[in-house]
């Protein structure tokens, strides 16, 4: 009886070393993601989000300002101007493709055609002619050294996305009643469940949890039939009651497996005391039953705030009826290529179902039957 | 209160928005009769009453695209008074699937695979056009008889009909370059498939890399190879083995298809002549693989892939400027002509209507393709349009190689069954630039196609 409480085992810096590697393993990607929402489309293209962190070198092409932005100085023409929009240091240049770090910074070099020019340590070149500059203007390869920099850009375009805040709306329609009515539905039928004695309540409790498996891909054609045929059509309530069915069997299984582990004791002296069915879930196994409920609310949201599927096959695809996903989907391009949006709009859709959970976790509450039996 | 302000607030912005967006759509983009270079009579004599009267249009574009759609849509609501709502974006394809199965088909569907519209066809869900809009094309289109066949399906008691019009092109067999590049090194651009091949051998002797090729798509990997494999059939066989092939009388592993497919390997399977070597074809996602030309110092020099990959270009890229395209040639000493690769929409009806009838009219008149050729991105065969509309000298030079084609053949994977266009053909892609032989990897396709019969 060495190890009673109190004592601390040795291998505990052993667990607290494997948490810390799991914690840093498992919030990598989300870093990863949270950095690359502020980098442009350029940039994620070219280099990794880690190298964003620091200065690094980079070869650029640039193509000096076009001929309107010339000017006569005497005898010659003039463009001038800066290779970097937010600073950087140049470490060599060239003027073709062929040798594109041909040039030390500060070096005269012939472009060509009595063309000259150069470009200095800190990016501003200066480029001249002899006759006015016409057409495409001459191309600057830069090799430098940039700082990091970051925009908010992705952010600006995902908030402020033409008819996001209407499918803010459309989402909350849907989501809202698809999350308290299976909820309603399923608290019922859980404590008839687990409390009351009926016939053939194993192998109802048997058939919701077949129908767990059964993939929700099966059931889209039926389902849209059944609604076009009794005249729900393509609507919130179709919607709602679609993702409400889908939603039942893991709330009545969830429901019903808590339910069934509150003490018998309770529940047989409030049927002692003369007390209904109908008062006894009201009074009692409802309150109890919080924690679960609050768990399966949280599935339920998070299921249906992230929904596309259901969404388009059952409330369509027009302007009006776009769910957010649906016009988050829209900003990634018709080939799907922009992923500084995906990233950006990652973290914007995952800021109200945060709101929810940290709502709903103080109701996430154990004990709260501790002293109500001996 | 305040809470309940804010989403009072918040509900009044949202309908603000609502109501300019649909004010914008009745917003007509170039006002009628003002351009002198539109064709602004056939836009007067379409016009006709169906007020009251609403048409849904499901199709595959989202973002710019859907917005651009929206312009010409809103000259056929001007037109006639009909409400029309378009409904595009992502998932088209199981969309129009489920919705036309369940019973709540839109009005028109815009279908970009000829295999589904022949599909839904087949199911007996499309209504048939009219037989004057089968003449209408053959007269109109340039190539007239070959969209004619694109749209042509046995329906659901075998008849064969025409059921899709095709509005809409894209041009597939393009190789785009950066001008100044070639000049630093003194390239020039090749006019026959055999100078391509010096000039891809010229680059590689220089020690530099020719062709940046990307196959990587998520779930679609495969498919930019697939282009390449459709333009190589119509430069090492005949248009007609072209049709064999899509319909699977030539056989996939036939030696035409194999000599095809070892075409695009010559380029994609050499480590000299693609960038990263030949092992990165497979692994570098499409998006990305054109932005080797833009680098410093240039990470290769060609790449061969449609219309549409400008959008991929880093931002500021100006077409015409900093890159160009050319025609990817066909060979000299094969007296196959000038033949385009190429894709588009069809427009096909899923429920009936009089509105849905006149819509397609609608899209037969000049005005329809040179609303949306005067901005950007769309291409038309239409032989009655002015391209001086067109949006962009880039479009216009599009646009000629489609008009000047000896030959236009439809994106052949689109034309293949499912299974085999958007599966089969595509891991045998991957499977091929990762080494296996062609003849191997033909064959597999080949009897996945046997098990479909």
């Amino acid at each position: 009886m060495d190890n009673i409480a109190g004592t601390k085992s040795s291998l505990v810096w052993a667990v607290n070393i494997a948490v810390v590697v799991l914690v840093l393993l498992w919030t990598i990607p989300t870093f990863g993601l949270l950095v690359s929402s502020f980098r442009d489309r350029d940039q994620i293209a070219t280099t990794g989000w880690w190298s964003s962190l620091f200065p690094h070198e980079a070869s650029l092409r640039f193509r000096i300002g076009d001929a309107e932005t010339q000017r006569q100085e005497g005898e010659v023409f003039v463009i001038d101007g800066s290779v970097f929009e937010a600073g950087g240091t140049v470490s060599a240049f060239g003027t073709s493709n062929r040798d594109p770090a041909a040039h030390e910074p500060g070096e005269v070099v012939d472009f060509g055609d009595g063309i000259s020019g150069t470009v200095n340590e800190d990016g501003s070149y200066r480029v001249t002619s002899p006759v006015a500059f016409e057409g495409r203007s001459p191309r600057l390869f830069v090799t430098s050294v940039t700082p990091p920099r970051f925009t908010l850009e992705n952010y600006d375009r995902v908030l402020f996305a033409q008819g996001l805040g209407r499918a803010f709306l459309n989402t909350m329609t849907v989501t809202i009643p698809a999350t308290v009515i299976p909820i309603l539905v399923a608290a019922f039928a859980a404590y008839a469940l687990a409390w009351m004695e009926f016939p053939g309540r194993s192998l109802l409790i048997a058939s919701v949890v077949g129908l767990l498996v059964v993939p929700l891909q099966l059931a889209l054609i039926p389902l849209l039939q059944l609604h076009n045929a009794i005249g729900i059509g393509k609507d919130y309530l179709g919607i709602w009651l679609a993702h409400s069915a889908f939603g039942l069997p893991l709330a009545i299984y969830l429901l019903r497996n808590y339910m069934v582990g509150l003490p018998r004791e309770i529940i047989e002296s409030a049927r002692v005391d003369g007390a209904t069915d109908f008062q006894i879930f009201l009074k009692i196994i409802l309150p109890l039953s919080f924690p679960a409920l609050a768990s399966f609310a949280i599935f339920q949201f998070l299921w249906t705030w992230n929904d596309l599927l259901i969404a388009t096959v059952f409330l369509g695809n027009t302007q009006d009826q776009l769910v957010m996903t649906g016009v988050l989907r829209e900003l990634l391009g018709s080939r799907g290529g922009d992923w500084e949006i995906l990233a950006a709009s990652a973290f914007v859709s995952i800021s109200v179902p945060l709101v929810v959970f940290f709502a709903m976790q103080k109701y996430l509450v154990r004990g709260l039957l501790a002293g109500s039996v001996k | 209160m305040t809470s309940r302000f804010l989403a009072a607030r918040f509900l009044a912005t949202a309908a603000a928005a609502l109501l300019s967006g649909a004010a914008a759509a009745q917003d007509l983009k170039f006002p009628p009769g003002e351009d002198s270079r539109f064709n602004w009579d056939s836009y007067e004599s379409f016009k006709r009453d169906l007020s009251g009267q609403s048409l849904k249009i499901d199709g595959p574009w989202g973002g710019v695209d859907k917005a651009l759609f929206e312009t010409v849509v809103a000259y056929f609501e001007a037109a006639t008074g009909a409400d029309v709502e378009f409904s595009g974006g992502d998932g088209f394809e199981q969309r129009v699937m489920i919705d036309v199965e369940a019973g709540s088909p839109p009005g028109i569907a815009v279908v970009p695979q000829p295999g589904l519209a022949q599909e839904l066809a087949r199911r007996g869900k499309l209504a048939p056009l009219p037989a004057s809009a089968a003449d209408w094309l053959r007269e109109n289109y340039a190539a007239g008889e070959s969209w004619v066949d694109l749209g042509t399906y046995a329906g659901a008691d075998g008849a064969e009909a025409l059921y899709g019009f095709v509005y809409k092109v894209d041009v597939k067999s393009l190789v785009w370059y950066s001008p100044e590049n070639f000049e630093d090194m003194g390239y020039e651009v090749p006019e026959t498939m055999e100078e391509l091949k010096a000039l891809t051998e010229q680059i590689a002797e220089d020690g530099e890399t020719p062709w940046c090729i990307g196959l990587g798509s998520g779930p679609a990997t495969g498919w930019p190879a697939t282009d390449w494999v459709e333009d190589m059939m119509l430069r090492v066989n005949t248009p007609e083995d072209y049709d064999a092939w899509t319909r699977n009388e030539l056989a996939f592993d036939d030696p035409k298809v194999i000599a095809a497919i070892e075409e695009f390997g010559w380029f994609a399977r050499n480590d000299d002549f693609v960038s990263g070597g030949a092992s990165a074809v497979g692994s570098t996602d499409f998006r990305d693989s054109p932005k080797g030309l833009f680098t410093s110092p240039a990470q290769c020099f060609m790449h061969h892939q449609a219309s549409f990959i400008p959008s991929f270009f880093p931002e500021g890229t100006v077409v015409g400027e900093d890159v160009d395209f050319f025609y990817f040639p066909a060979s000299a000493e094969k007296d196959l002509g000038k033949p385009v690769l190429g894709a588009g929409t069809l427009f096909v009806i899923t429920k009936d209507s009089p509105v849905a009838q006149a819509f397609l009219e609608f899209l037969q008149t000049p005005i329809a393709h040179e609303i949306w050729m005067a901005q950007t991105g769309f291409l038309t065969p239409h032989k009655g349009v002015n391209t001086e509309v067109y949006g962009d000298p880039t479009l216009k030079k599009m646009g000629d190689i489609l008009l000047q084609a000896d030959t236009f053949r439809f994106d052949g994977s689109d034309l293949m069954p499912g299974a085999i266009g958007a599966g089969a053909f595509w891991t045998a892609m991957v499977d091929y630039v990762g080494g296996k032989d062609a003849a191997t990897v033909a064959g597999d396709v080949q009897r996945t196609w046997n098990t479909l019969k």
